[in-house]
């Protein structure tokens, strides 16, 4: 008996130091995981646009950040926006909600610094601070609009959707009039050689410049990708020819990956999801923004 | 086990007369897996070594309040936090590397040398010949893991650390999993001719 408590308690401190261990390593270290994931996300930021670091984002390209949050009050729920007001404005982001039918509901300056904004917890307090108590808010999505001169220029959209095995973490950019200027994978858990073929270039090529008409009713096909197709998406052609030949298969579906057929059709349907969403809400978003002349930085 | 051991010869036994990959035959699993190129041997390697040199030497100095019924247990929670540790710190400052090597350095946890050297050596000496054991040690396995890696990266894609060298690819067999199996017996071979022509010079000598 003694024993067995003697082992116990040994464990038990043995495991408590293995945990202080752990967690001081984690305190350390997680800003600058932070800070790497930061950087990623820019470079695909950048590189969704077409910026690289031999061709960087001219200084007239702003990117602004928009908040989405579901808005919940006495049982009734509104979607609320965080956007970013002009330059000149006494706030710096401005909150504005909708009701379900797309109407404006109210809307709060929200006076907070930027830093402050980009961190979750800081920014749902701020965001509490401004619309008053008796509401509760849930984070949805952030998404970013880019303009180039004070004119739209492109939309990115992170997103989630689930894959053969476990989610896939995307981001998409569109254009203005949601055509899609392409997307990357940022994490996903699909089986080598097959399901993670999503991320090589002859399966997200397909989807370059796939207009919004053609996007929302996108479907995979189970059929093998043309030999002529395939050398266009992997780039081994010179330009004109590649352009001939995306233009040829533009309004076509997806062509299946061999042997991850649910891979494909998942990540299709992932990324036609979120376009339509985003779609259908910037719509509403807009509308409002204009009927009720609330300025804003895009 | 004796206690006079200097550290040149706890260094040489791990890198050469107890190899923990071409003399043990311990933590084949990697040496057989990941070690295509030049490039993983190194950071596996390294990665090894820090939890090995860690492990032991928090084994060592734990050693007297360590129960012995309890002691398989103890290294294992002992690796997996140093491994924690190592795999955060990868994270956080090399992301480029830990992309392509997080999967398997997380796997380090389960590798038989660690464990070994604990059970064998770091629970008994004293912490200084535990530091130096286990450096030999994580040394004597990076270096194996280098010497497969290039022969199996030079004659699999006729590279070196990335550098096309041969300008061909001789034979696609040695980047393969199985290859792995057929070079690390080459590599024992090899090294225990080494020992055993040694040996006879020595003997001829004397």
């Amino acid at each position: 008996m003694n024993q067995i408590l003697t082992i116990t308690f040994r464990l038990t401190v043995s495991c408590l130091l293995a945990a202080l261990v752990m967690g001081s390593a984690f305190i350390i270290t997680n800003k600058a995981k932070k800070h790497n994931e930061h950087v990623r996300e820019q470079k695909v930021v950048y590189s969704l646009l077409g910026y690289s670091d031999q061709n960087p984002a001219p200084e007239s390209v702003h990117l602004h950040e928009v908040y989405r949050y579901v808005v919940a009050e006495a049982g009734q729920q509104f979607i609320g926006y965080l956007v970013p007001a002009p330059h000149d404005a006494a706030a710096p982001f401005t909150f504005v909600a909708l009701d379900l039918d797309g109407k404006m509901a109210f809307q709060n300056p929200v006076n907070a610094a930027e830093e402050k904004i980009r961190e979750a917890e800081d920014r749902k307090l701020a965001i509490l601070e401004a619309i008053g108590p008796g509401k509760e808010i849930t984070f949805a999505e952030q998404t970013i609009v880019v303009t180039d001169n004070g004119q739209r220029i492109a939309y990115l959209l992170g997103g989630k959707f689930p894959g053969f095995k476990t989610f896939i973490a995307v981001m998409m950019a569109l254009d203005p009039k949601y055509t899609l200027l392409g997307f990357e994978v940022l994490e996903h858990e699909e089986d080598p050689g097959l399901g993670a073929e999503i991320e090589q270039d002859y399966f997200k090529n397909q989807f370059k410049d796939k207009p919004f008409e053609v996007l929302k009713g996108l479907d995979v096909v189970k059929a093998p990708l043309p030999a002529e197709y395939q050398k266009a998406l992997e780039g081994d052609l010179d330009e004109a020819e590649i352009a001939k030949l995306m233009e040829k298969y533009r309004g076509n579906d997806i062509y299946a990956l061999t042997g991850a057929t649910i891979s494909s059709k998942f990540v299709t349907d992932g990324l036609k999801g979120i376009a339509k969403k985003y779609a259908y809400r910037l719509g509403a978003l807009d509308s409002v923004l204009k009927e009720q002349q609330i300025a804003v930085s895009f | 086990m004796t206690n006079d051991k200097s550290i040149s010869e706890l260094l040489s036994r791990g890198i050469l007369s107890e190899n923990p990959i071409f003399k043990l035959a311990l933590s084949m699993c990697p040496a057989v897996g990941i070690s295509t190129t030049v490039m993983n041997g190194v950071m596996l390697g390294i990665a090894v070594f820090f939890v090995q040199v860690f492990s032991s030497v928090t084994i060592s100095l734990f050693k007297n309040v360590i129960h012995p019924r309890i002691r398989i247990p103890s290294y294992t929670l002992t690796i997996a936090t140093w491994v924690t540790v190592i795999d955060l710190v990868l994270a956080a400052y090399m992301p480029g590397a830990y992309a392509k090597m997080g999967i398997f350095v997380k796997l380090i946890v389960a590798f038989a040398i660690i464990t070994m050297r604990l059970e064998m050596f770091a629970c008994k000496e004293k912490v200084s010949d535990s530091f130096w054991d286990a450096v030999g040690m994580g040394l004597g396995f990076m270096v194996g893991m280098v010497v497969i890696g290039a022969f199996r990266e030079l004659f699999g894609s006729g590279m070196i650390l990335g550098y096309d060298v041969l300008g061909y690819k001789p034979l696609l067999f040695f980047i393969l999993p199985s290859a792995g199996f057929f070079v690390v017996g080459l590599m024992m071979a090899f090294f225990n001719w080494i020992e055993v022509v040694y040996k006879q010079k020595k003997g001829a000598k004397a």
